[in-house]
C-alpha cells in the first residue's frame, strides 16, 4: 500500500480575471485521506473538480495514479465523487443508485446484486435497498452517496464537502464511521472541507488554502501545533499572537522580548533583531500566581463551559487566552494578577497577517 | 391552529369554487342530460331518456374514422413536437439565463400572430395557387399543381408549428432547473454523454416532456381554425363533427360528441401520465 495515487503538477485555474486555483502542487498518497480545508472561495473546491475533470486547468497538469489525465474527460477517469448534495438519482431506488457505476462500467447483470448488497451492508443500509432517496433522510442519503461512490472500487474517492448538510451530532458521527470504512478498505480520498474539526479528525494530511494558494500542508498535528502562519493558526482554532523582537538565540531556542516580557520559542529560525509574531494555543497556556514565572496579566472574564473553562485575560502585548481542563481547574476569579506561562515547544513563530 | 387554518382556507376557495360549479361544473352536468336525449325539432332535445346518440356515434364507421383520424392527427403532431421540441429545448437550457429568457421570448413571437392569420398564411404557400405550386411549376419540377392544402398532413404541419412553442419552453423550463450535479455524478461514476443522457438527463426531465405533451396534445383537441382552414371538407376531426351538428340544430349529437372528445381527451392524459409517471421525480408518491 504505496505510491502516489493523486498528483497536481503547478495546476492552476482562472476564471476570467480571477484566479481560483494558483499554482497548486501537491501529492495524494496510496490509502490515505488528504483534507482541503479553508474559508469558502478559497479554491478547494475548484481543486477537487480539476482532479474531477468537471473544470480544465489553465495551466499544470493532473495525474491518477501516475498516469496523466489532464486532457482526459471526467467519465474515463478512475475517480468517484460524493458531492455535497449528494446528487442521488430521484428516479431510481438506492439499489439502482448503487449499481448505477457497476451497469456504467459494464459489470455483469448477475454480479452486481452481489456487489450492491456488499456495499449496502458496509454503510449499514441494507434493509433499505429498494427505498427511493426522497424516502430517505439526509443520513441515510450521505451513506447512499457514499455506497454508491465505493461500489465501483475507485483509485481515488472524492468527497466534496460531504458532511455539510447533516446536523451537529450526525456529521461527528458519520467522521467516525467514514475514517474507519477508510481505513478498513485502504481507500484513496481527497476530502474538501471548510471545517476545521472535521479535517483534524478525518486526515492523514491537510493542506490549508486561501485565494487559491496552500499556505501549509502537514499532518494534522503539524499545522494544528506548528502552523506557518497567522492564517493557519487562527484557521484551525483559537491562538494567542504576541509581537516581538528577536534578544538572542540558543542553538534552536530564540528568546524573544514582548511587551509584557521575554518568552522562549523553539524551532524558530528568525535572525537575531527580527520582528517576529509567536503563536501559543490557549491550552498551553499555564496560569501562575505572581510571583511565579511567565507574563504579567490581568484576568478579565472567566467562562465556564463543561469540561473546560476559558480564561479571557488582558496583558501589556494584548489580549490573552487560556482554557484549562476544569478536572485541573485552579481557584481564579476575574480581576485577578495571572502570570501566563508556556513551554518554549509549544510557541511558534508565524508569518504575520498583512493588516 | 390547524383548524383555523383550514377554514380561512376553505373562505377563500369558497368563490372560485362557486364561479367554478356554476360556470363549469352545472354546465357541463346540463350538456351531458342534454347527450341523453333524441334530436327535437323545436326544443334543444326531445323528451325520451335515450342511449341512442352515443351507440349511432360509435356504430358508424363515419364517425369512428374520424375519431381514429382525431387520434392519428394527434399523435402525428405530439411525436414531431417532441422530437424537434426537444432538441431545442436542450440547447436552450443550455444558454445563460438572459440568453435563454432572450430565445424563449423569440420562441412565443410567432403566437402573437392570430391563428387565423397563420393559417391563411399556409393557405398562401400551398395553395393551387400558393408559392410553392407556383415556384415548382416555374422551375418546370411540375406540371399539375400538387394537393398539398386541405389534407391531414396540412393539418399536421399548421398544427404543429403552432404548437411547438408550448413543448420547447415547458422542456427547456425542466431542463434549466434541473441539478447539473446529477450529470456529474453520472459521469463521476462512468457515463459518457450519451449514457448520462440517457439513463439521467432525459428521465429526470419527463416531468417538463409529459406537461409539453399535456399541452400539444388538449390543444390538438381543442383546435378549430386551423383544421378547419387547412383540413377542408376532407379533413375533418371531431371538433369540426361538433360544429357541424351544432349548426345542423343537432344540439343532443354535439353534446354526445362532446363528451366522447372530453372521453378521449382524459384517457390520453391518464395515459400519458402512467406511462411518464412524472410525479416519481417532482415529490411523493410513484
Amino acid at each position: 500500500m504505496s505510491g502516489t495515487d493523486v498528483r497536481l503538477d503547478k495546476v492552476r485555474k482562472t476564471f476570467g480575471p480571477v484566479v481560483a486555483v494558483n499554482d497548486v502542487t501537491l501529492e495524494i498518497e496510496r490509502g490515505t485521506i488528504f483534507s482541503l480545508l479553508g474559508p469558502s472561495g478559497c479554491g478547494k473546491t475548484t481543486t477537487l473538480r480539476l482532479i474531477a475533470g468537471f473544470e480544465q486547468p489553465s495551466a499544470g497538469e493532473v495525474y491518477i495514479r501516475g498516469q496523466r489525465v489532464t486532457a482526459i474527460a471526467p467519465y474515463r477517469r478512475d475517480f468517484s465523487m460524493v458531492f455535497q448534495s449528494y446528487a442521488l438519482f430521484p428516479h431510481l431506488d438506492v439499489a439502482e443508485n448503487v449499481a448505477f457505476g457497476l451497469r456504467m462500467r459494464r459489470v455483469p447483470r448477475s454480479d452486481r446484486g452481489a456487489l450492491v448488497k456488499e456495499a449496502l451492508a458496509l454503510v449499514k443500509l441494507d434493509a433499505l435497498a429498494d427505498r427511493y432517496p426522497r424516502q430517505l433522510s439526509g443520513g441515510q442519503q450521505q451513506r447512499v452517496a457514499l455506497a454508491r461512490a465505493l461500489v465501483i472500487k475507485p483509485a481515488v474517492l472524492l468527497l466534496d464537502e460531504p458532511l455539510g448538510a447533516l446536523d451537529k451530532m450526525l456529521r461527528e458521527e458519520m467522521q467516525v464511521e467514514l475514517r474507519e470504512l477508510q481505513q478498513r478498505l485502504g481507500i484513496t480520498a481527497v476530502f474538501v472541507t471548510h471545517d476545521q474539526e472535521e479535517a483534524l479528525t478525518l486526515s492523514d494530511r491537510v493542506a490549508v488554502m486561501r485565494n487559491g494558494v496552500i499556505e501549509q500542508t502537514g499532518a494534522p498535528r503539524e499545522i494544528y501545533d506548528r502552523p506557518v502562519s497567522e492564517f493557519v493558526a487562527g484557521f484551525l482554532g483559537a491562538s494567542n499572537f504576541l509581537d516581538g523582537r528577536v534578544l538572542s538565540r540558543d542553538g534552536g531556542i530564540a528568546v524573544v522580548e514582548t511587551a509584557g516580557g521575554a518568552v522562549r520559542v523553539a524551532g524558530a529560525s528568525a535572525p537575531i533583531g527580527a520582528a517576529v509574531r509567536l503563536a501559543v494555543r490557549p491550552e498551553r497556556v499555564r496560569m501562575n500566581r505572581p510571583g511565579g514565572e511567565g507574563l504579567p496579566a490581568r484576568l478579565r472574564s472567566i467562562v465556564y463551559r463543561g469540561s473546560v473553562t476559558h480564561y479571557y485575560m488582558d496583558s501589556a502585548g494584548g489580549a490573552l487566552l487560556a482554557y484549562a481542563q476544569n478536572a485541573a481547574a485552579g481557584d481564579w476569579s476575574a480581576g485577578d494578577e495571572v502570570r501566563c506561562a508556556w513551554d518554549a515547544g509549544s510557541a511558534v513563530l508565524v508569518a504575520p497577517e498583512r493588516a | 391552529m390547524r383548524g383555523m387554518k383550514s377554514l380561512w382556507a376553505w373562505v377563500l376557495l369558497t368563490p372560485p369554487l362557486a364561479v367554478a360549479l356554476v360556470l363549469f361544473v352545472v354546465p357541463l352536468l346540463y350538456l351531458f342530460y342534454v347527450s341523453l336525449h333524441a334530436a327535437s325539432p323545436s326544443e334543444i332535445h326531445g323528451s325520451a331518456l335515450t342511449l341512442a346518440n352515443y351507440t349511432s356515434i360509435l356504430s358508424d364507421p363515419f364517425y369512428l374514422g374520424i375519431i381514429r383520424r382525431t387520434l392519428g392527427t394527434a399523435a402525428a403532431i405530439l411525436g414531431l413536437c417532441l422530437v424537434i421540441g426537444y432538441p431545442v429545448a436542450y440547447f436552450v437550457a443550455l444558454l445563460p439565463p438572459r440568453r435563454r429568457m432572450f430565445v424563449l421570448l423569440l420562441l412565443l413571437f410567432p403566437l402573437m400572430v392570430s391563428n387565423v392569420v397563420r393559417a391563411y398564411g399556409w393557405v398562401a404557400l400551398l395553395g393551387r395557387r400558393g408559392v410553392i405550386n407556383t415556384g415548382l411549376r416555374d422551375l418546370g419540377v411540375i406540371d399539375v399543381p400538387l394537393d398539398l392544402l386541405y389534407s391531414t398532413e396540412a393539418v399536421v404541419v399548421g398544427l404543429m408549428t403552432i404548437l411547438l412553442p408550448y413543448m420547447v419552453i415547458t422542456i427547456a423550463n425542466t431542463l434549466s432547473a434541473l441539478d447539473r450535479r446529477y450529470e456529474e455524478a453520472a459521469q463521476a461514476l462512468g457515463a459518457g454523454p450519451v449514457r448520462t443522457f440517457v439513463h439521467v438527463t432525459l428521465p429526470l426531465s419527463t416531468p417538463g416532456i409529459a406537461s409539453g405533451m399535456l399541452l400539444v396534445f388538449l390543444l390538438t383537441l381543442s383546435a378549430y381554425v386551423t383544421i378547419t382552414l387547412l383540413g377542408g371538407p376532407r379533413s375533418k376531426l371531431l371538433v369540426s363533427m361538433v360544429y357541424d351538428s351544432v349548426v345542423g340544430f343537432q344540439w343532443p349529437r354535439a353534446a354526445a360528441l362532446a363528451f366522447i372528445l372530453l372521453a378521449l381527451a382524459l384517457a390520453l392524459t391518464g395515459i400519458i401520465l402512467a406511462v411518464l409517471r412524472p410525479n416519481r421525480i417532482q415529490g411523493t408518491g410513484r
